[in-house]
């Protein structure tokens, strides 16, 4: 205590330019947040960044304890709750119309043509008689297919842009970068016309386009996360002690970006499903024949002024199930988040 | 500058990849060119003919070159069925979908930027729960339902309200503006809709994140009220970013276009493709996927260059940091 | 400017971020508010301006020269701010405007309470910037073209544009380094000074609130925990939490 009586105003004023470059240092972290935003839990959370206060701290879902933590965080809200309920029942109905529908969808009822929803057909039946939710219980499973294939194939064909766009050559960065810029203004529809020339209307179409398209949105819109994880003093560090680029890279940058990747595979897999509705109505998706809600929303289009009703349940259900995986993005974006997600603190620690 | 000779330099390149994809694509057609078009049954010498017409025996490589070269002079070929020229029926079709398209944007971003405002000045909670719902709602249905449900509303015969035709456009084209633009407003409605409630959810997103920055407290603390400074601040800081997302949406907008054409029977650019695709018209085909390819790139171009000039964080500046 | 604020709390959520603050500013004073990080003085300058995130909840008063800010009407305290009251906060990158240019964000302040000419604020802002230290041409720059320390002096040039009577300073020197932040802290007590204003000047950092203030408030975890003349509570702070502050600042001189 007697020191700082002793202590000179000019001593002081002399400390403060060795403080401040201590102080300026330690208060990074703030520096980074929204200004001002000190004391306020809000205005921490909607930081945009979040992954900058902890980019080496694998958020990957690794283990069943955090997927746990993860559903039930999503159960615990309204909207995640529904989410989960309809892409649940969408599953079962799936795998229940491979072995049962309430009418088998060959069934044709020639004196019940675009019947009204009765007893004996729920849904009522289509132009030719056919029961409409027969068939939209067995366009679920392939709608099914096409979401989780396109899904597959996005993450496929984003991860690996993404991988080339992070790489420590600076070639491959470059060219990657600037390729994934250009493509990335061509529409789904238009590489699905390309592919439909020698393909002809098949499934295989909107996979393909779909998975190309997105994977390269996804790759464009990781990017900033996978970057910043790939200059990470962790990432820096584990190369410096001989780590090879490509452990890296799976070892610390993807698990980084996996967050983003999920949460954009998620939304894609929504806009899958009005993409196959929207190339089979143009005759470019699933071929003639085979179920879909697209064939389904097609079939109901062709007589809409004379039974408008027939068209509310195939669009009915691709909004419910679109809606449901949108849903389930913005949940999971938060469930995933550390940040907000305090359960998921507590499992990783 | 070196941004955009790079940005131009990849536009080149990628054209040129995707006009080798979309030449790949029709010759590695089961047969070839010749006999798709043909069709079954036709005598083997009309094969022969249009094999011969359209230059198919000479070597891919050249059939290639001479392709590009047409390209480049602004010989984009003749429709095989009518003989009109491909250039011409495109321009005739966009005469629609480009009025159509234009409309819709103006629509979604209306919707989109006003709509997204007030959902982040929106304070109740009924309000804020309206737009959340509107929101994920409108950005999940598929464009043929949306169509569909408009045309049950609004059209003339079908709808509730009958305000608007729901199918074609008329003869005279332009000719009569009260008429042509009547029966876009459904269409563009349509699209507009959908995609303007996607932009909203991005708005209000991006506004919250904006909304607790230095520049909005600083704006506040200048003497702007909280929505002044979202609309003078918060949204011409984001801009830039929604630039972007826009035309991100305009290539997701497009296969609504073409559905949104072909289900209110309009002539335009995308249904008159799939009815050339149909008609297996190959050779149109051909130089229409181009002409898209080209466009759409040329789109993705303009977007990245306005992003940059709208924002100046981007641009680099001659003098740099003092 | 007279400041006097009685029982202020804060409440964000279940949190309590500041309560029971009672805290005055005499006309042409200049007192500091210090605290750690977290320990709400950001929260209280943000409160006496209506600054607040849209979910804190306010009670207890804050009079600013006569017009009561707690629960007073958005378009009422818009009209306080810039006007009357100019704030510069931390993060000059962060605060100024990245997308106008300096001499937009500098004239904001008189656009919109004043009816002035172009060439009038034109004018102004010149002399604005040739009062704090910055050449005339840096007007038609953007923000990220500046360095940290030209652009505070930006961002103090839009506080004192329509000569406030009361400038608020909440760590105005924290993300500079440590050259700028003398010249900063010296040019903001001159100009300060020489208008007559009154300051509140919020800082974590007691060798900066002894050059920038006359008299403090220590605040920890929401409270007041003690007051009085800046150069007695450095040389003899009565309560830990200050001793823990000067204590810090002096261990680290020392280093």
């Amino acid at each position: 205590m007697a020191q700082h009586d002793m202590l000179p105003a000019e001593t002081v004023h002399d400390g403060r330019l060795g403080i401040s470059d201590v102080v300026a240092g330690s208060c990074q972290a703030d520096a980074v947040g929204p200004a001002g935003a000190e004391g306020s839990p809000q205005g921490r959370d909607s930081s945009p960044r979040p992954a900058l206060h902890t980019p080496d701290e694998p958020v990957s879902l690794k283990g069943l304890g955090k997927l746990a933590v993860v559903l039930r965080s999503m159960w615990s809200q309204g909207e995640g709750r529904f989410a989960l309920v309809v892409l649940a029942c969408w599953i079962v109905v799936s795998l229940a119309s491979i072995v049962w529908t309430p009418k088998k969808l060959w069934e044709t009822d020639g004196y019940h043509v675009w019947a009204p929803p009765s007893a004996d057909h729920l849904l009522g039946t289509d132009g030719t008689g056919a029961d409409v939710f027969s068939w939209l219980m067995a366009g679920a499973r392939t709608n099914l297919l096409i979401a989780i294939l396109s899904v597959m194939l996005a993450g496929v064909v984003g991860v690996t842009l993404l991988m080339a766009m992070v790489s420590r050559s600076k070639m491959v960065s470059a060219i990657s970068v600037v390729a994934v810029d250009a493509l990335i203004s061509i529409p789904t529809v238009l590489i699905a016309l390309i592919l439909a020339v020698p393909m002809g209307a098949s499934i295989a179409v909107i996979i393909l386009a779909c998975g190309v398209g997105y994977g390269l949105n996804l790759a464009r819109i990781a990017r900033p996360q996978a970057l910043l994880a790939a200059g990470s003093d962790y990432a820096v560090s584990a190369r410096a002690s001989g780590a090879s680029g490509g452990y890296v890279l799976f070892r610390h940058v993807l698990p980084n970006s996996l967050p983003s990747i999920m949460v954009q595979l998620s939304l894609s897999a929504g806009t899958a499903i009005l993409a196959e509705s929207g190339l089979t109505y143009l005759g470019v998706g699933v071929p003639s024949g085979v179920p879909s809600w697209g064939h389904s929303l097609s079939t109901s289009v062709k007589l809409i002024d004379v039974y408008p009703l027939t068209v509310v349940w195939p669009g009915l259900t691709v909004t419910v199930v679109v809606v449901a995986l949108n849903l389930f993005g913005d949940v999971l974006r938060q469930a995933i988040d550390p940040i907000v997600n305090t359960a998921l603190r507590k499992v990783a620690a | 500058m070196r941004f955009l000779i790079r940005r131009l330099v990849s536009f080149a390149v990628a054209l040129l990849g995707l006009s080798v994809v979309i030449f790949a694509a029709l010759r590695i057609l089961p047969g070839d060119v010749a006999v798709v078009m043909a069709g079954l049954n036709s005598p083997p010498g009309r094969v022969a003919q249009l094999r011969a017409e359209m230059g198919l025996n000479r070597p891919l490589p050249q059939q290639y070159i001479d392709w590009m070269a047409g390209l480049l002079t602004g010989d984009y070929g003749k429709s095989m069925l009518t003989g009109q020229s491909v250039t011409s029926m495109v321009v005739e079709r966009a005469s629609i979908t480009f009025p159509l398209i234009i409309f819709g944007l103006l629509i979604a971003s209306a919707v989109g930027l006003g709509l997204g405002v007030a959902a982040s000045l929106a304070t109740g909670n009924g309000v804020r729960t309206f737009f959340r719902v509107f929101g994920i709602v409108g950005g999940s249905i598929p464009a043929l339902w949306g169509g569909l449900l408009l045309v049950l509303l609004f059209a003339r015969g079908v709808g509730l309200i009958g305000l608007f035709p729901s199918q074609g456009f008329p003869q005279e084209g332009w000719g009569s503006p009260g008429a042509a633009f009547a029966s876009l407003v459904l269409p563009a409605l349509t699209v507009g809709l959908i995609d303007g409630a996607s932009l909203m959810r991005y708005t209000r997103s991006a506004l919250a994140d904006v909304m607790h920055n230095g520049c909005m407290i600083e704006a506040m603390a200048c003497g702007y009220t909280r929505a002044q400074a979202l609309i003078h601040v918060g949204l011409r800081v984001i801009v830039p970013q929604l630039v972007s997302v826009a035309g991100l949406m305009f290539a997701n907008m497009v296969t609504g276009v073409m559905v949104i054409e072909n289900l209110f029977a309009l002539p335009g650019v995308g249904s008159g493709l799939i009815a050339d695709l149909g008609d297996r018209d190959l050779i149109a085909v051909q130089s229409e996927l181009f002409m898209l390819a080209a466009f759409f790139l040329l789109v993705g171009l303009f977007v990245d260059v306005l992003h940059r000039v709208l924002d100046p964080r981007l641009r680099r500046s001659s003098e740099g940091r003092m | 400017m007279s400041v006097s604020i009685r029982d202020l709390g804060i409440v964000i959520g279940s949190q309590t971020l500041v309560s029971d603050v009672d805290l005055d500013i005499a006309d042409g004073e200049r007192v500091g508010l210090i605290g750690s990080s977290g320990s709400g003085k950001s929260m209280i300058s943000k409160a006496m301006l209506g600054l607040t995130p849209d979910d804190a909840v306010l009670s207890g008063s804050v009079n600013l020269s006569g017009v009561e800010a707690v629960g007073a009407d958005e378009v009422t305290l818009a009209d306080l701010r810039g006007r009357y009251v100019g704030t510069i906060l931390q993060d000059p990158f962060s605060s100024l405007n990245p997308v106008t240019t300096v001499g937009r964000q500098i004239e904001l302040p008189l656009r919109l309470h004043y009816r002035l000419s172009k060439a009038e604020r034109a004018g102004r802002v010149r002399r604005m910037l040739a009062k704090v230290g910055l050449d005339a041409g840096l007007a038609d720059r953007h923000p990220n073209e500046l360095s940290g320390g030209q652009a505070q002096r930006a961002a103090i040039a839009t506080a004192l544009i329509t000569s406030p009577r009361l400038i608020v300073a909440d760590e105005p020197t924290t993300a500079l380094d440590s050259i700028a932040q003398r010249q900063i802290v010296d040019l903001l007590v001159r100009l300060v000074d020489d208008s007559g204003a009154s300051m509140l000047f919020i800082t974590h950092d007691f060798s900066v609130l002894a050059r920038a203030t006359t008299r403090a408030y220590v605040l920890e975890h929401g409270r007041v925990v003690e007051s009085g003349a800046t150069s007695d509570l450095l040389a003899k702070p009565s309560t830990p939490q200050a001793g823990r502050l000067v204590g810090a600042a002096r261990k680290l001189a020392l280093e």
